[in-house]
């Protein structure tokens, strides 16, 4: 039996009842109290069932259209791009997961894929690059939409994957969707699976790919139909050096 | 490849490699609870198909994060649904407009039961409804509140006029119960 004050933050752990700024003390906390991580192992069994009280409702055949229009595209592009890509990375036209939704010390995986973002500007910044303290490379992107002065692209190079963060970014053409793709030198830009759209703040989340780019020297995105494309239509409207 | 006769996890291992067709058929197994759990939140039909969509965009594009030892791919898509869900509803703070009665939504969109797999599915609700219906009034209501309404224990607290701490007992008691009456159901979710 537990004697751990935090015992009762267990259940509203598992319900995601957490705030967001709880949430992310407790998973703290889980790290160092066994007892809490049994707590939550045990509760979340519970909380894994509540699912099945919902109504049995059938969804419209329309949404399985749409939902398999978007991944045979994207399976297509896989395909094309070969053996270099391991797998769609593509985000879905929204925003980021909350932080607090990463899981990482739940007993359930990681729930979703990282959520659109974007780009564009007037093409002012571009080539800064950091250096964090766990060797991830920002590079802030060139976004070259007139309209937009004020919106922010930058690329996140790590290890662990390759990223695309973009701030301030208009939606993309009415039937169109924002794509990212690879420049190497003396090539045409490679297509990649990671078609995104930003949400209402004009933000998106966009992984690339897992782990570094290779022989890639700059990462581009155009707006493109819904799907993606083969080999780019319009003109880049983030450029960003990967290099 | 007849994927219908694939297990769930040997699936996820295609749909990592980008295969469509096992991702369909992994659509076509999950989506009538993805959906019920969406529309059971949201309350809204055109919500409901957004969060589905992501949901399982997402679950195309990350298959490779998913992990078969953490639990069954059904726990997973259902995780991200209610997740997709959550952050929907405090996006568009729609609580208001969620509660639709079950009565009413079987009524307006009553599901084919086209299998024994949906004809068990539907044993299984009315196992974890009947189970919910035995809690404490009090603890059944803050764990629909967190669960199905998307609210944090504090605007649980501020709705029932309820201390915060008491608000969090009370979620803790009724899940421990809940997992005592349906240790089984639970196991088997696993």
């Amino acid at each position: 039996m537990t004697a751990c004050a935090r015992r009762d933050d267990a259940g509203s752990y598992v319900l995601h009842a957490l705030p967001d700024d709880e949430h992310e003390r407790f998973e703290a906390h889980l790290a160092t109290c066994a007892d809490c991580r049994r707590e939550v192992a045990d509760l979340q069994v519970a909380a894994d069932t509540l699912p099945l009280a919902a109504v049995q409702v059938g969804p419209p055949p329309e949404l399985r259209d749409r939902i398999m229009s978007i991944v045979r595209s994207e399976a297509q592009l896989l395909a094309a791009a070969g053996e270099g890509a391991d797998g769609p990375t593509g985000a879905p036209a929204a925003r980021a997961p909350r932080a607090r939704r990463r899981w990482s010390l739940s007993l359930r995986p990681l729930p979703a894929a990282m959520a659109a973002s974007a780009l564009v500007a007037a093409g002012v910044i571009g080539g800064i690059v950091l250096t964090g303290a766990d060797d991830t490379k920002t590079v802030t992107g060139t976004v070259q939409i007139a309209s937009a002065p004020a919106a922010r692209a930058s690329l996140q190079l790590s290890d662990d994957a390759t990223k695309l963060q973009v701030r301030r970014m208009p939606p993309p053409p009415a039937g169109k969707v924002y794509q990212v793709w690879l420049k190497r030198p003396n090539q045409d830009p490679a297509p990649t699976t990671a078609l995104f759209r930003t949400d209402r703040s004009g933000s998106a989340d966009v992984e690339i790919q897992r782990g570094r780019l290779k022989g890639v020297d700059q990462v581009l995105v155009t707006a493109e139909p819904d799907g993606g494309s083969m080999k780019p239509t319009s003109a880049p409207v983030i450029v960003a050096s990967a290099a | 490849m007849a994927f219908a006769q694939l297990a769930d996890e040997d699936l996820m291992q295609l749909v990592r490699r980008g295969d469509a067709a096992a991702f369909e058929a992994v659509y076509d197994r999950h989506a009538t609870a993805a959906f019920s759990l969406a529309y059971r939140m949201t309350g809204t039909r055109n919500t409901a198909e957004d969060v589905v969509q992501e949901a399982f965009l997402s679950l195309w594009r990350s298959g490779a994060r998913y992990d078969r030892t953490r639990g069954s791919v059904r726990t997973w898509v259902l995780g991200i649904v209610h997740n997709r869900a959550i952050d929907a509803l405090r996006r568009s703070m729609v609580h208001d407009r969620r509660r639709a009665s079950d009565e009413g939504i079987e009524e307006r969109f009553e599901a084919r039961e086209r299998t024994d797999v949906e004809a068990a599915r539907r044993d299984e609700a009315r196992d974890v409804r009947q189970a919910l219906g035995t809690l404490p009034a009090e603890q059944c209501k803050v764990i629909e509140l967190a669960y199905f309404g998307g609210f944090t224990h504090s605007e649980i607290a501020s709705m029932l006029d309820t201390p915060i701490g008491t608000v969090k007992g009370r979620m803790r008691l009724g899940l421990e119960k809940l997992r005592g009456q349906l240790g089984g159901l639970a196991e088997a979710m696993t």
